[in-house]
Formats: structure tokens, sequence, C-alpha cells
């Protein structure tokens, strides 16, 4: 149920330069591919609420996986155990139930944080994983070994060749993919989301992509976090979204 | 004995003065599962016009110091759709108020048209000063004659109560005003966003696709103040005061300056329940400073001044 929650921050761990993750006391109910705003104040500086996607959540806890790219990231960043934020959520619509047997989750980068979640739900329900995680560099990658034991088969490219293999994971994806039956979810920087998209529909295999966007309120009031759609609307990146199937926000060809 | 926190706007008797701002609040249902909308004074629901409208390409908003920027472009569903959403708001006991917004006189008219039919529906407040919309919005707003005439127009069309949101963008907003109180209408609120803009300097190019935006949250409270002030003090017809109103503290500020309600905006962004919040902490204002009703506070600084 969506709510205004006061959460106290059990755990802070810088993972990496940039990369942190945080774990605060309390069940939210989330599912996957849904988010969070979290208050950064009490100062008006900065005055909006940031999104963060769900990283993992349990019946006591909600973990973020985040990467420093801002004012709001830095200052969430020097939170220190013990202190309390304000979480609004769940938000949003999650990833949408799969009724295939097989799912191949695309991450790039810091796109891998709401997929841990639902690589975690799936393999609950009995789901056969595929876990292809991309970076720009090795210093990227974080939870290596928690995404490798959840998935059957784990793979990590790197751009510059420093983790894994060297190149983009659409490099990988048709030989992952094969003549599978599988569905498609990725999260990732918008150019990664289009080339997962396009592969998903040359293989006509399903595929729903989770994006970002500036935004405001986070519940569908303020129209500010659009996207263009395939059709030429523009749809609520937060309430509609954030995940979308791809057809619906990338067209090909034709 | 908790205070009196009625007011009166045109027709509507307010159970309280606290609403939301149009286009902060969606239809309503966004807010609906974090609180009991039918505590609010009234819900005001987003711009509404004739037809549907798409609004502005993305990038639409952009954080700036203590605010934000927005050009959303008045992106609606159309009068028609927007009735649907309206009706859901039956089920709450508070007056809903539709902001209507069009390119020329005649929108205007047939959105209320087609409003006139939803019992739903308690008031209008008649948009015209939209910063990020290319005809209409705040071309009717920034010129006295062109905004009575708007007003005049619309007044036989209803009686229900019209409400008339100015713009922050003019030279002298008195003058918009007496325009609009003499050619009929039961109110006026204010202020609508101030024009502005931000350049993201690595891309050397505005932040927002339109360009300019429109200016709201705390950053304008000090503007938006001042002219709440000097608005009610020349109109006989209440005011609605909004403009980075966050908290109880905000909202009384506007009450002694002459609002006979107020509006939140942007704040309901960062504070899901704001509003409820803002509500209980005008009726502990008037507990601690032993006021009966919130009525004996309207204008309040401006007759102190006096003495």
């Amino acid at each position: 149920m969506m709510q205004k929650r006061q959460m106290e921050i059990l755990e802070h761990t810088q993972l990496t330069e940039e990369i942190f993750r945080l774990t605060l006391a309390g069940g939210i109910g989330a599912k996957p591919g849904q988010f969070v705003q979290v208050g950064l104040g009490p100062t008006w500086e900065p005055f909006l609420n940031r999104p963060f996607s769900v990283h993992n959540c349990t019946k006591t806890t909600l973990s973020l996986l985040y990467r420093v790219v801002g004012h709001g990231t830095r200052l969430l960043a020097q939170k220190q155990r013990g202190s309390i934020l304000s979480v609004v959520g769940p938000l949003g619509k999650g990833f949408p139930p799969t009724k295939r047997r097989q799912a191949v989750l695309v991450a790039g980068g810091i796109g891998a944080a709401p997929l841990y979640y639902l690589m975690r739900m799936l393999r609950a329900e009995g789901k056969d994983v595929i876990f292809l995680y991309g970076a720009k560099t090795a210093a990227q990658i974080v939870l290596e070994d928690e995404y490798r034991s959840l998935a059957r088969e784990f793979y990590l490219i790197t751009e510059d060749g420093t983790a894994g293999t060297k190149g983009l994971v659409t490099d990988l994806l048709p030989q992952i993919l094969g003549e599978n039956e599988a569905e498609i979810f990725a999260c990732g920087p918008n150019a990664m989301l289009r080339a997962v998209a396009q592969t998903a529909a040359e293989k006509k295999l399903p595929c729903f992509v989770s994006l970002e966007a500036q935004m405001a309120c986070g519940v569908g009031a303020c129209l500010g976090c659009v996207v263009a759609t395939a059709d030429g609307n523009y749809r609520r990146v937060c309430a509609d979204g954030p995940v979308f199937a791809a057809e619906e926000v990338f067209r090909f060809g034709s | 004995m908790a205070p009196d926190l009625t007011v009166k706007i045109g027709n509507l008797l307010l159970k309280n003065p606290v609403m939301p701002a149009s286009g902060c609040f969606g239809y309503g249902e966004e807010y609906a599962s974090f609180y009991d909308l039918s505590c609010l004074g009234a819900i005001v629901v987003t711009g509404t016009t004739a037809t549907p409208r798409t609004g502005n390409p993305p990038v639409r908003i952009t954080e700036t110091p203590a605010g934000m920027l927005n050009a959303i472009g008045l992106q609606n569903p159309g009068v028609e759709a927007a009735c649907v959403k309206i009706r859901r708001l039956q089920a709450y006991k508070t007056p809903v108020i539709v902001n209507v917004a069009g390119n020329t006189v005649e929108e205007y008219l047939q959105v209320i048209e087609v409003l006139e039919r939803e019992k739903t529906v308690s008031a209008y407040e008649i948009n015209i000063s939209c910063p990020n919309v290319k005809a209409g919005g705040m071309a009717f707003g920034t010129d006295p004659d062109t905004a009575a005439k708007l007003v005049a127009a619309l007044r036989p069309a209803t009686q229900k109560t019209l409400i008339v949101k100015l713009s922050p963008n003019v030279t002298d907003i008195v003058d918009v005003a007496k325009a609009v109180e003499v050619a009929g209408a039961d109110a006026v609120s204010l202020i609508n966003t101030l024009l502005g803009m931000a350049i993201d300097v690595e891309r050397r190019r505005p932040v927002l696709a339109n360009i300019t935006g429109g200016l709201s949250g705390p950053a304008v409270k000090p503007v938006a103040l001042r002219m709440v002030w000097q608005v009610s003090e020349a109109l006989k017809i209440p005011v609605i005061g909004m403009g980075g109103i966050s908290n109880a503290k905000d909202a009384v500020e506007f009450l002694l300056a002459g609002a006979t309600a107020v509006a939140i905006g942007a704040a309901n962004f960062r504070n899901p329940t704001v509003c409820p919040e803002v509500i209980n902490g005008i009726e502990n204002y008037l507990t601690r400073h032993g006021f009966q009703s919130v009525r004996e506070i309207i204008g309040l600084a401006r007759t102190q001044g006096d003495r």
C-alpha cells in the first residue's frame, strides 16, 4: 500500500567509489520493478524527493542500490546508520508476471538494482533465470556473487574488458537467447534498452524495460516525468511505468 | 471547543480553508491512498480544455533552489474524458473545483457547458495564467481588459462559483484583479507560477524542452504573499492565496495577509500528506492563540498595522 513512512537506516554500505547499498527497517510490500521516493530534507535544498528502484524487499527490510550522480544522491550517501528517512511508496507498476518458464534479465550499470529483487521473486516461483550484467568497466559491477548465486546462468560483460567479456550486452544477448522462448526484462541506460528491445523484436520475444526519469510527485499527479510512446502520446514514467512493454516506448524500422 | 475552520468562497461553504492547487493534484485519485480526501476544504482538479492536449515534450520539470520549474503544457484528456474522472470524486464529502483552460473565449465556454451537466462540480477556476502554452492561457491574464472580457463572457454561462486564477507575470496584478471582480468573478486565486528558466551548462542549452517554465515552491512564497496582500486589500471578493505554501505557518501567513483560503501546490510532491498536516496546523495555531474562528485572522496582519 502506497504510504509515507519514516524509516530507519539499518545499514549503509559503500560498495565502490560511487555505488552504495542502503537498507532500511520496515517492510513496504513492494513488487519487483516498483520504486520509492526518498526525502532528503529537512531543508528546501533539495526541494524534491529522489526516486529509487526497490533493490530488495522483505517482510522487515527495504534495500536500495544507488549510484551517486548529483546533489541528491551525494546528500543521501552522507546519511548514517540510525538516521530516519522519509520514504513514499511503493510507487509505480512493477514488472508484469511472466507466464514463460525462462526469463533473461539484462542489467546495464546501476540498472542492475531492481533486477536483483525481480530475480529473487522469479526464482521463488521456480523460474529459470539467465542474468546478463553489463557495465562500462569492472569498477561499476557490484554484488557480483549475490547476482551470480541466484542465476542459473550468469554473464558479465564490460565495455573496456576489465571484467568478463569485452563488449556490450547486446553483443552477447542474441546467442544467450538462442532459440529459447524466454521473456526479457531489462534496466539500464536508454541506448542499451533500445538495443535490447531491438534484439527482442527481431526474435519476437516479449520484452519489458524499466525506465528512469526526473520526477516531481512520483504518484502520477504532476505529469512531469512523461516519456513519448511509440504511438505519439506521453505516458507517466512514475504511474504508468516505470516498467513498460518495449514496443510501447521503442519503435523500429518499417 | 475546537475552532471553527469554515470559510465561504462565492456559493461554496468550505469546511476548512485548505485545498490543493490545480495541476499539482491530478484528478485527486493520485493522493487518495495517502488520506481521506474528504478532509480537504475542496478538491481542485487539473487544467481542463475542450479537446485532449498532449502537453509539451520532455524535459518538462527541473529542480531549482527551493523549488522547481515546470512546463507541462496543460496535458489533459479533454473535458469529456475528464468528467469520468471527476465523477469519481463524488465519493468524497467536499466541493470539487475544476480548473478551466482554453485558447479562445469559445473554448472556455465549451468546457463550462459540458461541466454544467456534472453535479459533482461545485465551482470553476478560470485559468488565465498558464505560462506554458502558446495560445490562450496567460495571454488572457496579462491584460486587464482581455481578462475582464473573458470573465464577462463566462459569467452568464453558470450560476456556480467562478474563481479566476491570476498570473504574477504582470506589471500590476491589482489592475487585473479589479478588472475581473467588476466583470463578475466570485473570487480570485493567486499566484500561478512565475515565468523562469534554467540552462544545462554541460550541454549548453535550456534544460526544459519548452525553454521557459513556471517557477513554484518555497522560492516564490514572498512574491506570492506580497501579491495576496495587495489584491485582498483592493478587492471585496475573497482571495485564495497560493505560492510556495509548504506548512501551516506559511498558510497562516497568507490568511493574515488577507487570503480567505489557501491552496497547496508543489509541496504535495515533496510531502504527499502536506494538506491534512496544514489543516491540523492551522487549527492548532487558532487554539494556541485563542481564536474561535479562522475568519478572525483573515487579513489580521493588515488591520494590526493600522493600529
